[in-house]
């Protein structure tokens, strides 16, 4: 994002890079990372399973374990988050940042009270007393929504439906009012029925707050709707980024492009194929100094083997990082030679079945 | 996008937090548990040839001057009444080690074949003999250990086989638990689908894979009858003869404890080695068959 | 909820029938009870005693009897219904002891249940005490080895709960005796009880005897069940919360982690009351275990059998209301 809306720019994280030492070798979870949150703005954190976009998560709210290497910067309404980590500050994490989890069913403890549960953060972190602290719970149900919240602050986790459980994460999330959620796939656990209900809601109090939003998900669908920006994440780096519209209908990132490839939408004919994206996400310890995607992309070039692309492009408007992107003429030059031999420079076989416009 | 599957970031989590994950992959028994064992051969074995070896006889009166520290006579020094400490140490360890060795022999007999019984018929009989174990357990266990002493005599057997019967029950239960697992696998419905008889079944198929928790078990319940019936005599209800427990029950007494406690320190040192032994090399076991999912 | 107290009541009469079936049948079906009860006098013909009673011959020294000898033969014979059979008794001795009357000693004519209220509390304060101790130690200990677990005092944990595990309570005890009470004097060597902080001086080396081994298996437990818990989503969300460690170790992650402490809380009252008897022994205390032992060797088994009667009902008792406790610990016990 341009200089000229520091101001207004509430999260900024440059170029963060977390390892994990294990016996195995250092996995790689996240490398040099950069991105800027607008205040009251939401972002879109898309990738697979180990990805990194979890990790990445859970530096800004400090949930790393002790053993995970950190470096970069990243900077919340003028503070240094990574010092404040360090320096043990409290009264940041759950009051200024918080964050909602997949699964209600185990982000609740299940020997609390759901109401107790709540208060407890009010009481911790704003002092009030236990009757104010439950009062002021049992507001916070009716604001997330949840019918009866007189009986429900009486109830414990297992006596609630999943949906009303991701209700209770949420008020709990927003007891004492942050200026910027994370929400961690908060609806992969719950009933499709369920989902867009709380997809609404996560909009409507960010929007009545004038709160911020992190989501975080792996469904591109998810994101689309409800987010200023999305970034796409890859074996740990950031591989494009933009708003929704442009990523939808133009996007770069052969990663991208194929995730879009393999989910259903609405504009295109019925009976459509989805394609499946070929071979499994990369192994994070001691990757090879290439393009993390190029042993599944259909794009892939001798160069995608010899370095690794940088994230460029206009900045804070669209972003990437290849050097053969989709819909543009280097990529259809290096899918048709592709296509002509069959297969990429990695050996990944391919045909002109659904070949890419 | 359905192929993403979850478990990609929970793996690289447990990598991160987990260290156990990486200590379960280099199963090895180690030096700890081979020191372990050589402590107890070496027990075992001066306990056999003790007649053979030139020590004193334990229950000589007068064997050096009595309440002397260790020496190169007495390495554990003398007892109030002249005796050898070392030499009743070594004799005590033959009464101990056969009360430990006796008992834990019965358990496994009894407990384990009623608990295979029990996992391996299921249904009425189990019900039967899950009752017998869980009334056995209610009990405690010395208590039940002293009725049987003070009713009977104080023979090396009826305590043996009075310690032997607190076994039955955690052995039959772990037996129990092991065979129910076990007779679920694809060797014992093979042996039953090509008509096995019951007993072949118990016996060639179930006992062998049974009796690896057992042997865990077996050992780290050898150090409990050792400790119980050390318990025992101090309740004055053990064997009449030197045991560990004897030992150190006679050493105890305040005066003694002032002016000479190697009379009792020795003793509890070398049982305590011992315990530790049997505990160490009975956890190892249970470690490096990773018995753990079948219950202790 | 109310079928599972429902089963576990019908267990628990089970098992206090067994138990005391098996005690009152050490007494009554093993050898000859008369004997067991009198010991030699129940050598004593009934002839002669019939004699006595007719007047017939003296009941005195010339016979080769002791004065009332025959009337105290009559009296245990009376007193334990011996001309009734087998199930009589036990029927009549069943509810004697439910109202509390557990009969005398022949030897010394105590009542029992005099003995029983006198000895049975301080033994059970003793227990009481060790459990205090065994939980304060185990509890920020199991704690502070979950917070790094595998690290520097993690493992030297390991290795000291190893250790103490491996020392019988009747070793632990005398050693504890030798350095605290003997060779440096912090703690009386004999038990006195003038008011409470006299006992309490007097059951503390007792106590920390039976609580330490029993800290190491409760931190042993404690470690596994909170590092497990630990991993939990509620622990992350608790930390998301902005929570400090202290607060969500303690107040989050340590309830849910006691179920394994709780479940061997019962059995190990149990091997306390065991160890009880022991370590009353070394340490002198008129508990339960001293007299038990004092009836032993005076070959008093009408005490004996009351006494272990008494105590394996009481951990029966103890081991049924530990499982209700379970209802406390995890609500999703409570409603399923």
């Amino acid at each position: 994002m341009a200089e000229a809306s520091a101001a207004n720019t509430q999260l900024l994280v440059r170029d963060l890079t977390v390892r994990f030492p294990t016996t195995r070798g250092t996995v790689q979870a996240v490398n040099g990372v950069t991105f800027d949150l607008a205040r009251g703005a939401s972002l879109g954190i898309v990738g697979e399973s180990g990805s990194g976009k979890s990790v990445t998560a859970k530096t800004l709210m400090n949930l790393l374990p002790r053993t995970a290497e950190v470096a970069g910067d990243v900077i919340f309404e003028g503070e240094d988050v990574r010092r404040l980590a360090s320096e043990g500050r409290e009264h940041f994490w759950g009051v200024k940042m918080t964050m909602v989890f997949q699964d209600p069913m185990t982000s609740l403890n299940p020997v609390k009270k759901c109401g107790e549960q709540i208060a407890e953060t009010l009481r911790y972190h704003l002092k009030r007393d236990r009757k104010t602290a439950l009062a002021e719970a049992e507001d916070l149900l009716a604001q997330v929504g949840i019918p009866e919240p007189g009986k429900r602050v009486d109830q414990y986790p297992h006596e609630l439906s999943g949906g009303l459980r991701q209700r209770v994460v949420i008020a709990m999330a927003l007891a004492c009012e942050p200026s910027l959620l994370i929400a961690d796939e908060p609806t992969t656990a719950v009933d499709v029925t369920v989902q867009k209900h709380l997809l609404d809601l996560l909009d409507k109090l960010r929007e009545d707050r004038g709160m911020s939003m992190i989501l975080i998900t792996h469904d591109l669908g998810v994101a689309r709707g409800r987010c200023d920006e999305i970034a796409v994440m890859y074996a740990g780096r950031l591989v494009e980024r933009s708003a929704p519209e442009t990523l939808f209908s133009d996007s770069r990132h052969p990663y991208t492009d194929a995730l879009l490839r393999s989910i259903p939408r609405i504009d295109q004919p019925s009976h459509t194929r989805l394609e499946p994206i070929p071979g499994r996400p990369p192994e994070l310890i001691n990757p090879p100094e290439q393009c993390a995607y190029a042993p599944r992309c259909r794009f892939a070039r001798s160069d995608c083997l010899e370095s690794i692309p940088d994230i460029s492009g206009v900045a804070g408007m669209h972003e990437f990082a290849c050097f053969h992107p989709a819909n543009t003429d280097r990529g259809r030059e290096a899918l048709a030679a592709n296509l002509a031999q069959g297969c990429t420079v990695a050996g990944l076989e391919i045909s002109g079945a659904g070949a890419s416009s | 996008m359905s192929e993403i599957e979850t478990t990609g970031e929970s793996r690289l989590e447990a990598i991160s937090m987990d260290d156990d994950v990486v200590d379960a992959v280099k199963k090895k028994l180690g030096v700890g548990f081979w020191i372990a064992v050589g402590w107890l051969g070496l027990l075992v074995a001066t306990v056999v040839l003790a007649p053979l070896l030139p020590f004193d006889d334990p229950d000589k009166l007068a064997s050096g001057p009595a309440r002397t520290g260790p020496s190169m006579d007495n390495w554990f020094g003398t007892d109030a009444l002249g005796r050898d400490v070392f030499a009743r140490t070594v004799y005590g360890a033959r009464v101990s080690l056969v009360v430990g060795f006796i008992a834990i022999a019965f358990g496994m007999v009894v407990g384990g074949s009623l608990g295979m019984i029990a996992g391996y018929f299921r249904g009425r009989v189990d019900q039967v003999i899950s009752f017998l174990f869980f009334t056995l357990l209610s009990f405690p266990g010395l208590i039940l250990a002293l009725l049987i002493t003070s009713t009977f005599d104080r023979t090396l057997r009826t305590v043996s086989l009075t310690l032997g019967v607190l076994a039955v029950a955690p052995v039959g239960r772990l037996a129990r638990a092991a065979t129910l697992v076990f007779a679920e696998r694809e060797f014992v419905q093979a042996a039953r689908v090509i008509g096995a008889k019951h007993f072949r079944i118990l016996t060639r198929e179930l006992l062998p894979v049974v009796l690896i928790p057992m042997a865990a078990l077996a050992l780290l319940g050898m150090g409990v009858a050792i400790v119980a019936e050390g318990g025992l005599a101090f309740l004055q209800l053990s064997v009449e003869d030197i045991s560990w427990g004897v030992i150190i029950n006679d050493g105890r007494g305040i005066r003694d404890l002032q002016e000479n406690p190697h009379v009792a320190l020795m003793p509890i040192g070398v049982m305590f080695l011992t315990i530790l032994a049997l505990n160490f090399a009975g956890d190892r076991v249970r470690e490096y068959f990773d018995v753990r999912e079948t219950a202790f | 909820m109310k079928q599972f107290i429902l089963r576990r009541v019908a267990q628990l009469v089970l098992v206090v029938f067994s138990v005391t079936f098996l005690t009152f049948a050490s007494l009554n079906l093993v050898g000859d009870p008369l004997f067991n009860i009198v010991g030699v006098l129940s050598g004593i013909p009934d002839e002669q005693c019939e004699a006595v009673a007719r007047g017939e011959i003296e009941d005195t020294q010339s016979s080769g009897l002791n004065v009332g000898d025959c009337a105290l033969i009559a009296q245990a014979k009376e007193q334990n219904n011996l001309d009734k059979n087998v199930a009589e008794r036990y029927g009549i001795w069943l509810s004697d002891m439910a109202s509390g009357d557990f009969g005398t000693s022949f030897v010394n004519g105590d009542e029992i249940s005099d003995i029983v209220k006198e000895r049975l509390p301080v033994t059970i304060r003793l227990i009481v005490l060790a459990q205090i101790v065994a939980l304060g130690i185990a509890i920020p200990w199991g704690v502070a080895s979950a917070y790094r677990a595998n690290r520097g005092f993690d493992k030297a944990s390991t290795v000291g709960s190893f250790g103490l595990l491996s020392i019988p309570n009747f070793a632990l005890g005398v050693i504890l005796l030798y350095f605290f009470t003997l060779r440096w004097q912090i703690f009386p060597s004999r038990y006195e009880n003038a008011g409470w902080w006299s006992e309490l001086k007097a059951l503390t080396l007792p106590a920390f005897t039976l609580g330490l081994g029993l800290a190491a298996t409760y931190q042993r437990l404690l470690r596994t069940d909170l590092i497990t818990t630990l991993q939990d989503d509620f622990i992350h969300m608790a930390r998301a919360k902005g929570m400090s460690d202290r607060h969500i170790m303690y107040r989050h992650a340590l309830r849910p982690s006691m179920f394994s402490v709780i479940t061997v809380f019962g059995v190990n009252t149990g091997a306390l009351i065991g160890g009880a008897l022991v370590v009353e022994q070394i340490f002198s205390i008129p508990g339960v275990g001293t007299e038990l032992v004092e009836a032993v060797l005076r070959n008093d088994p009408p005490v004996v059998i009351s006494l272990i009667s008494v105590v394996a009902i009481g951990f029966v008792l103890i081991n049924f209301f530990v499982d209700l406790m379970y209802g406390y610990l995890d609500p999703r016990v409570r409603t399923s």
